[in-house]
């Protein structure tokens, strides 16, 4: 990931979205971006230039557009119609960029266009945001990297975001996952968990570079 | 055998799928996967098939397939026109506030330019009022006073807009209620495909959430009516039978609010029946 004097920023062709430019890089604000938070918490998140990557609830492509700077192509899904109008000019521009309109929950509707990603990002607001990562693990390398913004919100109100999170953190060690870190984006983002997973190293053939500790 | 976008693949030989980005939409939509024996595509095999040249060529392709899919789908939600309705519901709303909150602040303004000016015992609501204020010429209040008198202008032609088209989107709510009422519902709903989704007890509390939730969470009484309440039949009836003629009227919505989506035509049996019924309730004590 690219710093600049202590700030996170991408390379890439600047005014997206009336981000800052600093030394002809876009800066990349984690009060904006979930994914912006958790590097400058300090974990270690993998993109480059030989990446697939899978991006589930892009929204209005803002933190696509960063993503899409660092890694070879972005295949970015959004149901709702109002988002998608900002996040196709986004596509427009940015080569790289593939806009997939269709419901995360269905992944069979965008499999036929799907080849195997190696980070698998995550970040929308529904109730079933476990169920849907797992849904969508077939298209993850197996060593392949899940990222899961887990809006403990949207999951259940009644219960405190520590139960949500533990809950949904043993859903995905059942699945297969290895779960390597887990960030609360506190300083950035109230009540907003990112858990980073390991596909696969489990056991079921992938890498175990990376597994929990 | 894998069914892909760019073709189908059985053992490592492939067929190639032709034709414009149309058909092959069409064919992409036409494609049932299961996701138990899906396995994800790959960009060589496709290159090697001669789909496309390279690799940038593919993704290329595959982008403007995306980009017009999305187009088309974006452009086929809003024609229906009930996502302008909601707008313009909304447009309304906002705009009674700020003249609600414009006129009470000119007000202010001219009362302290009058020291001896009271609106006690002169029956002065906020349009008198506004009409009173736009007297104080060659000032700039007076000049704001004719903004906001122009302002509630097209607040009235909006909301006739808004009857109007609502005849059209959701003929039967309309009929039953009236465009505006059955606007206001179908905005809160979120759209008319939300809106023909819910149950008739979740449309008689629409607009009423707070005291729903209250009711909920600590035991005061439910809400009896929401938005359906600026209809007459219901802020008309006698206290006694206001709940059951608002729960009459939201039932009888629920049907016609399908009606309206799934067949967009007015059916004047029902409403003929619906009308009956909803005027039966208010009668009996």
């Amino acid at each position: 990931m690219i710093m600049i004097n202590g700030v996170l920023v991408s390379a890439g062709k600047g005014g997206v979205y009336g981000e800052k430019m600093l030394k002809g890089h876009r800066v990349w604000d984690p009060y904006r971006s979930k994914l912006a938070a958790l590097v400058m918490l300090g974990v270690d998140i993998d993109l480059n230039d030989q990446m697939k990557v899978l991006y589930l609830g892009a929204a209005n492509g803002t933190t696509v557009s960063h993503v899409a700077d660092y890694v070879d192509s972005v295949y970015a899904v959004e149901f709702a119609p109002r988002p998608m109008q900002d996040l196709i000019e986004v596509a427009r521009r940015r080569k790289n960029v593939i806009p997939i309109m269709a419901d995360a929950n269905q992944p069979g509707i965008y499999a036929p266009m799907m080849e195997a990603v190696d980070l698998l990002y995550q970040d929308v607001a529904q109730s079933n945001q476990v169920e849907i990562a797992l849904k969508n693990l077939p298209f993850l390398k197996s060593g392949g990297t899940l990222i899961l913004m887990l809006k403990t919100r949207s999951v259940d109100v009644r219960k405190t975001p520590e139960e949500v999170f533990k809950s949904s953190v043993e859903e995905l060690e059942s699945a297969g996952l290895s779960v390597d870190s887990v960030t609360w984006l506190d300083r950035y983002q109230r009540d907003h968990a990112a858990i980073v997973c390991t596909y696969g190293a489990g056991g079921v053939g992938g890498s175990s570079k990376k597994s929990a500790t | 055998m894998q069914y892909y976008w760019f073709g189908d693949v059985d053992e490592g030989r492939c067929t190639v799928a032709g034709g414009d980005y149309t058909a092959l939409a069409e064919r992409l939509s036409s494609i049932v996967t299961s996701m138990e024996t899906f396995i994800p595509l790959s960009v060589e095999q496709a290159c090697e098939c001669g789909f496309a040249a390279d690799a940038p060529d593919y993704y290329g392709h595959l982008r403007k397939l995306c980009i017009n899919i999305a187009e088309e789908k974006i452009a086929d939600l809003y024609g229906q026109g009930d996502m302008e309705l909601l707008q313009m519901v909304r447009m309304l709303d906002d705009m009674d506030n700020v003249i609600n909150l414009l006129t009470e602040r000119a007000t202010e303004w001219y009362l302290i330019k009058n020291p001896g000016f009271s609106r006690k015992y002169k029956s002065m609501n906020a349009k008198k009022m506004l009409s009173v204020i736009k007297r104080e010429r060659s000032s700039s209040l007076g000049r704001l006073a004719g903004e906001i008198d122009r302002m509630v202008s097209s607040r009235t032609t909006l909301m006739k807009e808004i009857s109007g088209r609502a005849d059209v989107i959701l003929p039967n709510c309309s009929a039953l209620v009236g465009g505006l009422v059955a606007a206001r519902l179908m905005s809160r709903a979120g759209g008319l495909e939300q809106f023909s989704r819910m149950p008739g007890s979740t449309i008689q509390v629409l607009g009423a959430e707070n005291a729903l939730f209250t009711h909920i969470r600590s035991g005061s009484p439910s809400p009896k009516h929401g938005i359906i309440f600026q209809h007459r039949r219901v802020h008309n009836a006698p206290r006694p039978v206001r709940g059951k003629v608002s729960r009459a009227v939201a039932g009888k919505l629920s049907i016609a609010a399908r009606l309206d989506y799934f067949r967009g035509e007015l059916m004047p049996e029902f409403i003929e029946k619906a009308q009956k019924r909803i005027d039966d309730v208010g009668l009996t004590e």
